[in-house]
């Protein structure tokens, strides 16, 4: 008969308490393992949707990257063709999109409405960001895109125009001129960052440059690559044969434009390591309690078993051992409780309340993270242990004497 | 203090007490319970330990049996002396040479009779099978052999006492201490139980030794030792007391 055997049957006879202290290692643990699943998809969400916002990379022009600019395009990237063509010769890109950035008034002849416009190639950019699934009203530019724009939902609202009404787009030229082309509103987007939202506007590459008077010049090259792709070594093979071609770039990764992604990573790693410290605290205090009123009850049982020539450390082993087995079943009940509960949140689809200066909440989506599950199950054992170790300790010093003494 | 009976043929007693001194403190007093005491107990030694309540039997009992540390004096194991072993030790001690039976019979409640006989076993290492044999075979002396797989909580309190005696017989002790064996038991049972007592004494030459009111015990007792105030009054080896 070991420790842990003995441990055991401690637990089996002690049913209620083992059962009391299973519930809070089991909701602990799902508590982990859900948490961990839901932040888990958030970051993948957040990733895929930066990256196809910014691309995998991009390449712009070297001084673009430390200063601003006083004119339109005026460190954009010239004879963008020729640049695009490279980029895309190399084996890890899967598509290279031309984007220009602008700003200008858009009119409906009686309201002027500042704009932050992007001209882009509408098929490629479609095919690789998801563009044609954000218009809610009327359709994707087409095309080249022709003279057609897309609007923001709020951008269309305050100019009160709808697809098929036509704008005036004012921006300035390269050279510091004022230019101003027609376009027709082919479609309104919904950018789900209110304040971009108001503003937003789209045109093909054709009505941006006669808007701009610059041809072949883009603002930079967005750079999507294939699947499993290695990052860092593409980013280096196509500067080196950009710059080989007598391209100014530089290339950046998502990681380096989307510095939010690393603030929101670290505002959610930190109140998940928060709550989790809480949850830890709970259960090491709630089990501490239990253990301790087990040594209490249990006294001269460990006195007898002291007596019988069981070591200190024996007794130690033992109360250790039922707290690890109460962290084991409370984990098993934990993972079987979070399934159920992660298929009823991914079932019923419950949308989260809108981000600040957001326009939709995004649907609850807690994903099978396993190393969420190991990393509960660790996190369970080490806590029961350390609830266990002190009241194991106090047992496993218990004066014999007084333990057998004890009523 | 009373000098340890005559020697006897056998020349290294099991056990040896050099005046042993052990005071408990009683908030801000110190009390004595057990005041420069000597004492011998030999192999197969049928010993009873008496005295008022206060005068030191079970703390001699404690201190002999290593569950408890005299303040001073020196205490010898088969001739080894015990005052510096470890707590390891000590268990390890008492786990393969004592045997220890119990007022309130403090068998292991999870565990069933022929559980709590091999419990002891279990601690030294004897394998699986020949630690069920021992046990059937320990229950079968203490009449207790249909018994076997009984949690304590279903046996009545003298078949409980005989499982404990079982219990403390199942590494081959040299040494059975018992701290008020019948004090919880009826008198027929108490009767029975130290019958058996001094029969597994005889017939396996094991010492046993009693801290007791209990006349019964003192009647059949072969060595009766005196405590009064933690001091030996009298150490009387009783030649017509039945062996």
């Amino acid at each position: 008969m070991s420790s842990f055997a003995l441990a055991w049957r401690n637990l089996v006879r002690q049913r209620r308490r083992t059962a009391l202290m299973g519930v809070v290692v089991a909701f602990g643990f799902a508590a982990f393992a859900l948490a961990g699943g839901f932040i888990a998809q958030s970051f993948e969400g957040l990733r895929e949707g930066t990256i196809r916002s910014v691309g995998q990379l991009q390449a712009v022009d070297r001084r673009a990257v430390s200063s601003s600019e006083e004119t339109t395009l005026e460190f954009g990237i010239t004879d963008a063709a020729r640049a695009r063509a490279i980029v895309a010769r190399d084996p890890a890109v899967a598509s290279v999109l031309p984007r220009s950035d602008f700003v200008g008034l858009a009119t409906n002849g009686a309201k002027s409405i500042p704009y932050l416009g992007v001209g882009v190639d509408p098929e490629p950019e479609a095919a690789a960001t998801g563009a044609r699934e954000l218009v809610t009203v009327g359709s994707y530019l087409s095309g080249d895109g022709g003279d057609g724009v897309l609007l923001g939902t709020g951008l269309a609202s305050a100019l009160a125009v709808r697809p098929g009404d036509r704008v005036t787009l004012m921006a300035t030229t390269p050279d510091g001129s004022l230019n101003a082309v027609d376009g027709v509103v082919r479609g309104l987007v919904d950018v789900r960052i209110k304040e971009l939202n108001d503003r937003y506007l789209a045109a093909g590459a054709g009505l941006v440059s006669r808007l701009l008077q610059s041809s072949g010049t883009v603002s930079k090259l967005v750079i999507f690559l294939k699947p499993g792709a290695d990052e860092a070594a593409a980013a280096r093979r196509i500067a080196s044969a950009l710059s080989a071609a007598g391209h100014n770039v530089t290339l950046r990764s998502w990681r380096q434009l989307a510095v939010f992604y690393e603030q929101v990573k670290l505002l959610y790693v930190g109140i998940f390591g928060f709550v989790g410290t809480v949850l830890v605290v709970i259960v090491i205090l709630s089990a501490a309690i239990v253990m301790t009123m087990a040594v209490t009850e249990r006294t001269r049982e460990i006195g007898t078993l002291r007596a019988l020539g069981t070591r200190p450390s024996g007794v130690l082993w033992m109360f250790l051992a039922e707290g690890v087995a109460i962290a084991v079943i409370g984990c098993v009940a934990g993972a079987v409780f979070a399934f159920i509960v992660r298929a009823v949140l991914n079932a019923w689809g419950f949308t989260l309340p809108p981000p600040p200066g957001g326009t939709h909440g995004e649907p609850i989506h807690v994903q099978l993270y396993p190393l969420a599950y190991a990393a509960g199950l660790v996190a369970m054992v080490v806590t029961m242990g350390i609830a266990s170790y002190f009241p194991a300790r106090r047992a496993a010093r218990l004066s014999i004497v007084e333990a057998l003494a004890h009523v | 203090m009373a000098p340890s009976p005559e020697p006897g043929s056998d020349p290294s007693p099991l056990l040896e007490a050099r005046d042993v001194t052990r005071t408990y403190r009683m908030g801000v007093e110190r009390v004595p319970a057990v005041q420069d005491v000597s004492l011998q107990v030999r192999a197969s030694e049928f010993v009873a330990l008496q005295g008022p309540s206060g005068s030191g039997k079970t703390t001699l009992l404690n201190i002999l049996g290593l569950l408890d540390r005299p303040d001073a004096g020196t205490l010898l194991i088969a001739g080894r002396e015990a005052g510096g072993l470890s707590e390891n030790e000590r268990a390890d001690l008492r786990r393969d040479r004592f045997g220890f039976v119990f007022q309130t019979f403090n068998l292991i409640p999870v565990l069933s009779a022929q559980e709590n006989v091999a419990y002891p076993m279990a601690l030294a290492g004897v394998a699986a099978g020949e630690r069920r044999t021992r046990a059937e075979q320990l229950l079968a002396a203490v009449g207790l052999e249909q018994k076997a797989s009984v949690r304590p909580d279903l046996l009545s309190g003298g078949q409980r006492q005989r499982v404990a005696i079982a219990r403390a017989l199942a590494n081959h002790p040299a040494v059975v201490f018992a701290d008020e064996p019948t004090a919880n038991l009826d008198s027929k049972t108490a009767e029975d139980i130290l019958d058996l007592m001094r029969g597994l004494c005889d017939s396996r030459r094991v010492a046993f030794l009693f801290a007791t009111h209990d006349p019964r015990v003192v009647a059949r007792a072969r060595r009766v030792v005196s405590l009064h105030d933690g001091r030996i009054e009298s150490d009387v080896v009783s030649p017509e007391a039945p062996r």
